[in-house]
């Protein structure tokens, strides 16, 4: 059996918020490893600690305790600059809001992450190949006002590939969509599950899970 | 990838961002900023215009009415010159000097009807006292003085009075032209008809009347070429200093005094001024930028998610600072040009039509181009700065804090 090859290797963290004096333990002593190529589900009610651990591997937050190394670095004691880096480089993120910018077109907001790091002839070019990836290049000039729900998470989408990332990341993209939307993200994210994209993905639809190769369930911040 | 590259490409995004951002953002708060930063730099301008403007009309109140540009005065102990032709005509040997007034100052009172009073009265010649001041473009009733005009006097508003006048109480309290007044000194007295009333808006002037020099001189030989002060005009851009230099070395007798040195009061009010335009610039300044902060503050911190956003994908905290400090500048700079506008097509035109009626005359704008750039570079600081901050605040704040717009 060929061995994976390890992405991200979560070592028992836990995440507490505090609200005043009330202390919430959103995630609770959480290990896991993602592998190259996963489609990765993480379920749970509301409240278990979905959101909280993706936001955790996605670098968005850092964990109270614990580790989390990304393809064998430590990540949590990196300064936000670093951390920064790896989000361009390394990571895409799909919000449940899509999250885009509302005053650039569909095609500059898919272009922007990567006109950190390339000529605009060539973000362009890629920018415009990924929207007709997702089948928006009618689109492109569009801002995020003109394009529907779907629309955008498929923006989103493309904006999240536009450098290469190592791991995909979703928070519930298709919350905010209607079924054929919904379905049309869904499909977008097992295609490019076959094309060899790692893909980490929150939802509580459970539908979707039939997407997924692994599924991990949350519940109280713990996987269970 | 090449470090050099690396910058080019980081670069760029802060001035795409403001493009887009400006081209697509909200029209009205874009509108709003600009239009508090045009009226900041017009409250900053007009302040110091207004200012500049007192400090001028003074100024030249003082200049064209009262000393010239230069005054020559006996040396001490001394009353009067006593060979006044002699020093006109050193006087015209120097260059630079448009006009030359010799003036004597008459210790007399003037008495109207049962109303006396010790003004200063000058015995002038009317044509070379017209080549140094502009009293003969200033009467508002009856006419200047001709030089052969005996028995003549022209007095200022308020020796004349009348309803509105500042000083009636002190004046003849509405003497006319035509009318008879008495010039009374030792026991020599004589009476003048009053040939015209001249208001200078300069309340010093104002309070002087003239009489010709020959009707003096009939009335006493003793002043005969001699007079107190002689006035001089200089050209337009000429040194004073150096006028007087050239002056000193005519080997004229005399004290020499630039206008600024005879002024007194005025000059000190005139510092006073620079001093309170001074305080309020710096007043303006701060209540620019604590305005201009909090707008730019606000407007910042509503796109919290949107630097939330920029950060979540990667784009550095730097650019994003830098963005929005170009946004500031673009904001400052389009305010300046804006207030600029609104200052020269509106109130310099407005305030020339309708100036401001002081003690001291007339008073328009007066735009100091040095200042002008100096407090338009002072809301571009202040708009750099008020970027700048809020910037820094917002890119420090948590992540998902800063996404989920808290």
């Amino acid at each position: 059996m060929n061995k994976k090859e390890v992405l991200i290797s979560v070592k028992n963290i836990s995440k507490i918020y505090e609200l005043g004096e009330i202390k919430v333990k959103a995630l609770d002593s959480v290990s896991l490893d993602i592998y190259k190529g996963d489609f990765l589900i993480i379920v749970g009610r509301n409240g278990s600690g979905k959101s909280t651990l993706l936001h955790q591997l996605g670098l968005l937050d850092k964990p109270n305790f614990g580790k989390i190394f990304l393809q064998g670095n430590e990540v949590i004691n990196m300064k936000e600059k670093e951390r920064t880096k790896l989000r361009l480089n390394f990571l895409g993120y799909i919000f449940q809001e899509y999250a885009l910018i509302a005053e650039l077109s569909a095609l500059e907001n898919v272009m922007l992450p990567a006109m950190m790091l390339t000529s605009y002839k060539s973000c362009k070019h890629k920018a415009k190949t990924l929207l007709k990836k997702v089948g928006l290049e009618k689109k492109s000039d569009n801002l995020s006002s003109q394009l529907s729900g779907g629309e955008q998470q498929k923006v989103a989408i493309a904006r999240s590939l536009i450098n290469d990332p190592m791991v995909i990341f979703a928070d519930e993209p298709t919350a905010n969509l209607d079924t054929v939307a919904a379905k049309e993200v869904l499909a977008i994210f097992k295609a490019l599950n076959k094309e060899g994209h790692t893909i980490v993905m929150v939802t509580h639809e459970k539908e979707e899970e039939a997407y997924a190769n692994r599924i991990i369930k949350l519940a109280d911040g713990k996987i269970i | 990838m090449k470090i050099k590259n690396k910058f080019r490409y980081e670069s760029r995004i802060p001035f795409f961002l403001v493009w887009k951002f400006l081209r697509h953002g909200n029209k009205w708060t874009f509108f709003l900023i600009v239009f508090l930063m045009s009226v900041s730099f017009v409250n900053l301008v007009f302040v110091n215009s207004l200012f500049n403007g007192i400090i001028k009309s003074s100024n030249d109140q003082i200049i064209n009415t009262y000393t010239g540009n230069i005054m020559l005065a006996p040396n001490e102990g001394q009353e009067f010159f006593v060979d006044t032709s002699s020093i006109m005509s050193k006087i015209s040997n120097v260059s630079e000097i448009e006009g030359k007034s010799s003036q004597l100052i008459i210790p007399a009172s003037l008495k109207y009807k049962n109303k006396k009073g010790n003004w200063q009265i000058l015995a002038i010649d009317p044509e070379t006292e017209k080549s140094v001041t502009n009293i003969s473009e200033k009467m508002i009733e009856g006419s200047y003085l001709s030089t052969d005009d005996n028995d003549g006097i022209i007095i200022g508003r308020q020796i004349a009075g009348g309803k509105d006048v500042e000083m009636n109480a002190f004046s003849f309290k509405g003497a006319k032209v035509g009318d008879k007044v008495t010039l009374a000194f030792d026991s020599i007295s004589k009476d003048y008809t009053i040939r015209g009333i001249f208001y200078t808006k300069f309340i010093n002037t104002d309070q002087r009347a003239f009489v010709t020099k020959k009707s003096v001189e009939e009335l006493n030989a003793l002043f005969k070429d001699k007079t107190n002060n002689i006035i001089l005009k200089t050209s337009k851009n000429a040194s004073e200093k150096k006028v007087i230099n050239e002056l000193k070395g005519e080997n004229i007798d005399a004290n020499f005094y630039t206008w600024d040195e005879v002024a007194g009061l005025m000059t000190t009010v005139a510092k006073s001024f620079l001093s309170i335009n001074v305080l309020m610039t710096v007043v303006g300044i701060i209540i620019a930028a604590v305005t201009i902060f909090i707008v730019v503050y606000v407007d910042i911190s509503n796109k919290k998610q949107e630097i939330g956003i920029l950060r979540a994908i990667g784009i550095k905290p730097y650019i994003i600072r830098t963005n929005y400090v170009l946004q500031t500048i673009v904001y400052s700079f389009l305010g300046v040009i804006v207030g600029a506008g609104i200052f020269y097509l509106f109130l310099v035109p407005y305030f020339q039509h309708r100036p401001f009626e002081l003690p001291i005359g007339d008073v328009v704008l007066a735009v100091d181009y040095f200042n002008l750039i100096i407090r338009g570079e002072a809301v571009i600081l202040v708009g750099i700065l008020s970027g700048l901050i809020p910037g820094f605040m917002v890119t420090r704040i948590k992540l998902l804090d800063a996404i989920w717009g808290r």
